[in-house]
């Protein structure tokens, strides 16, 4: 085992843990704010269709970037609609649009490119920085902006306040719905990001295989902290990495192989027993008192 | 006297609105995507019928479809009711399935014990897939929504691993899909279309009302009973409703939950009865999926009542044989009816909401 192969195996996990980081760092944002985002999932099938989609159609992979962010950011604002102003219950919220999101990929699939599981491949591709996808190195200033924005900045300070104790925020002033709604779209526009780190050259239905909801177990272990949960979705993307690189080489049954990123997010809840806190206000929908 | 109950009648209909009025805007919206994608909606309509209403066969078939539906609803409908999200009904009753399906191929017992005794074993298995992440979540407090996806990916891999290896019947089948040793005729179940039409509803073979209609219809009451006539299910009710009222009152909020749980899990271990027991007679890595999912949908259609979840156990069949008709005779694909389904969801829980809303003011207007 060589230095090169010690690095490849560094940047390659870096790129596989990108997608659930991304995510992750979003369900930060919105859980902060007092939305729980189960929609995650749905939002990740969503953009990473939009990517392909919109690069394919316009020759070009920054704008399938753009409208990914864009398609992303607008299925949040659906579940912000619902689960904030209608204050439907937010997993509920949730789950119809994950059905919803599924559906919508394969019936804009099947339209656009007469095919309902797949879309031929798209050329159009980031650059490629030490071998793999240059978006995944991406992760780690925004990382580190998004830990500045919600700790260091009035706007994180708001939000943190409006997903602990919404009554306090709402009597001084503070716009609570607005500011669950900026929570919930970030987290909308950052699986805009997962998608271009994802695999920007097809979609594949089932592709996402469940890392919207990796990336909120991840958010979990990762304390509702932006670093946290990024290095918790590291946890979990080096874990798969290492799975990939010696799947062939482990002496055990290729299933067993594949469920230990499962395994391994159930272990981790698991083991988190009263170290973490989520925010107070977390999962409740607010209704503005009456004057 | 009479002047509150009809004004009570008001407030039962307005609940009723939500379900129906959230159905036709999905309606509306279908037939919305249907004109964008250069279709006519009289013909979209017209294939729909055909596909779903037009031959008593057809309806039959709504009803055949419905089976598997229901009991996916229920179970998920189950746990909501204690408060409980059940994501997992997808990995219990692939799980439950195979447990069922194993009691069928290696307990060897005369039909009328054995086909109860697979009926408890693919409880049992969907119990059992159940257990951990109840047992995490009253615990240890961590989130069943995670935990139960979690093991529906796991339950897939298990299974696989199991259907290709250890309990693989590869060559006593004609198709190379992996997939277990035959079930024995003892735990086979039967159809029930002769009875059928000897009530004169006369049902082709190549419909499926099998003996998982009457397990369905038993469920369905016992879960009735249980739930609204039983000590269990009133307390189990109370703490969906409010789980810190239940705690104060002296509940044991967490047994409870745990219980709610594992019954649920047991309950999505009956999915799979009919495709296993009366469509395929062996069991397969290939058993429909997907139907986890639709029970939640179908739970939250039927407001998580057993009548309820009958009433969206047929819709959801309905519209299921509704896509199939739309992608056999327009360029509507099939996968339109999850985008209807999402939405139909997210607008009943909307106007269910907006409607709670207008109930309080109009009780508010009355108390004055």
């Amino acid at each position: 085992m060589n230095l090169s192969f010690i690095l490849f195996f560094f940047v390659k996990g870096l790129e596989i843990s990108a997608p659930i980081a991304f995510a992750a760092l979003g369900a930060v944002f919105s859980e902060r704010s007092g939305v729980i985002n189960i929609a995650l999932e749905g939002i990740m099938i969503v953009t990473s269709f939009t990517i392909v989609w919109a690069a394919i159609a316009l020759h070009s992979i920054w704008l399938g970037l753009l409208f990914a962010i864009v398609a992303g950011s607008l299925i949040a604002l659906i579940h912000a609609v619902v689960s904030v102003t209608f204050r439907v219950d937010q997993i509920v919220s949730g789950v119809a649009i994950n059905i919803f999101a599924v559906g919508l990929s394969r019936f804009l699939s099947q339209k656009v490119f007469g095919q309902e599981t797949q879309t031929p491949t798209n050329a159009y591709l980031f650059p490629r920085f030490l071998g793999i996808n240059s978006m995944a190195f991406l992760l780690i200033p925004i990382a580190l902006i998004g830990w500045f924005v919600l700790y260091r900045t009035v706007f994180g300070l708001r939000l943190r306040t409006v997903g602990e104790n919404p009554e306090a925020a709402d009597t001084l002033g503070l716009n609570v719905y607005g500011l669950r709604y900026a929570g919930v779209i970030i987290s909308g526009a950052l699986c805009g990001l997962s998608a271009a780190t994802l695999f920007p050259s097809q979609w594949i239905s089932g592709m996402t295989a469940g890392r919207g909801y990796i990336a909120l177990a991840a958010m979990i272990f990762g304390r509702w902290d932006p670093v946290g949960a990024v290095l918790a979705s590291l946890l979990f993307g080096y874990a798969d990495t290492f799975r990939i690189m010696f799947e062939t080489k482990i002496p055990i049954p290729g299933q067993f192989v594949q469920m230990f990123p499962y395994v391994l997010a159930v272990v981790v809840l698991a083991g988190m027993v009263g170290k973490a806190r989520a925010p107070a206000a977390d999962g409740k929908p607010y209704e503005k008192g009456e004057d | 006297m009479a002047g509150i109950k009809l004004r009570l009648d008001r407030y039962k209909l307005l609940e009723i609105f939500a379900p129906v009025a959230g159905f036709l805007a999905s309606i509306v919206v279908l037939l919305i995507i249907v004109i964008v994608v250069g279709e006519s909606p009289g013909e979209a309509l017209t294939a729909i019928y055909k596909f779903s209403l037009s031959s008593s066969a057809k309806v039959a078939t709504i009803l055949s479809v419905s089976i598997p539906l229901f009991f996916a609803g229920i179970a998920v409908a189950f746990a909501f009711q204690s408060g409980v999200f059940n994501i997992g009904a997808e990995g219990q009753y692939y799980f439950g399935g195979l447990i069922g399906a194993m009691a069928g191929i290696y307990l060897h017992l005369p039909a009328f014990i054995h086909i109860p005794v697979v009926i408890l074993f693919s409880m049992l298995g969907g119990a059992l897939w159940a257990l951990i992440p109840a047992i995490l979540k009253v615990t240890k407090n961590v989130h069943e929504v995670i935990t139960t996806i979690m093991f529906n990916s796991i339950a897939l891999a298990l299974v696989n691993y199991l259907v290709n290896g250890p309990l693989s019947g590869l060559g006593q089948g004609k198709s190379l899909e992996p997939q277990t040793a035959k079930i024995q005729s003892t735990a086979l179940f039967g159809k029930l279309n002769g009875f059928f039409r000897l009530l004169g509803w006369n049902i082709p073979d190549y419909v499926y009302l099998d003996y998982s209609l009457i397990v369905a219809v038993i469920t369905g009451f016992i879960v009735w009973f249980v739930l609204f006539r039983m000590r269990y299910g009133f307390e189990i009710r109370a703490i969906g409703t409010s789980l810190d009222v239940s705690r104060y009152a002296g509940m044991k909020v967490k047994q409870l939950q745990l219980a709610a749980f594992i019954i649920s899990g047991a309950l999505s271990g009956l999915i799979g009865l009919q495709e296993i027991f009366a469509i395929r007679g062996y069991y397969t890595y290939g058993i429909a999926s997907g139907l986890g999912f639709d029970g939640i949908a179908i739970a939250l259609i039927g407001k998580n009542s057993p009548l309820g979840v009958v009433f969206a156990a047929l819709l959801f069949a309905f519209l299921k044989q509704a896509g199939y008709g739309l992608q056999f005779y327009t360029s509507v694909p099939n996968s339109v009816i999850y985008v209807i389904t999402g939405l139909m969801i997210l607008f009943i829980v909307v106007i269910n909401e907006v409607v709670a809303a207008y109930i309080r003011t109009l009780r508010k207007k009355e108390a004055v």
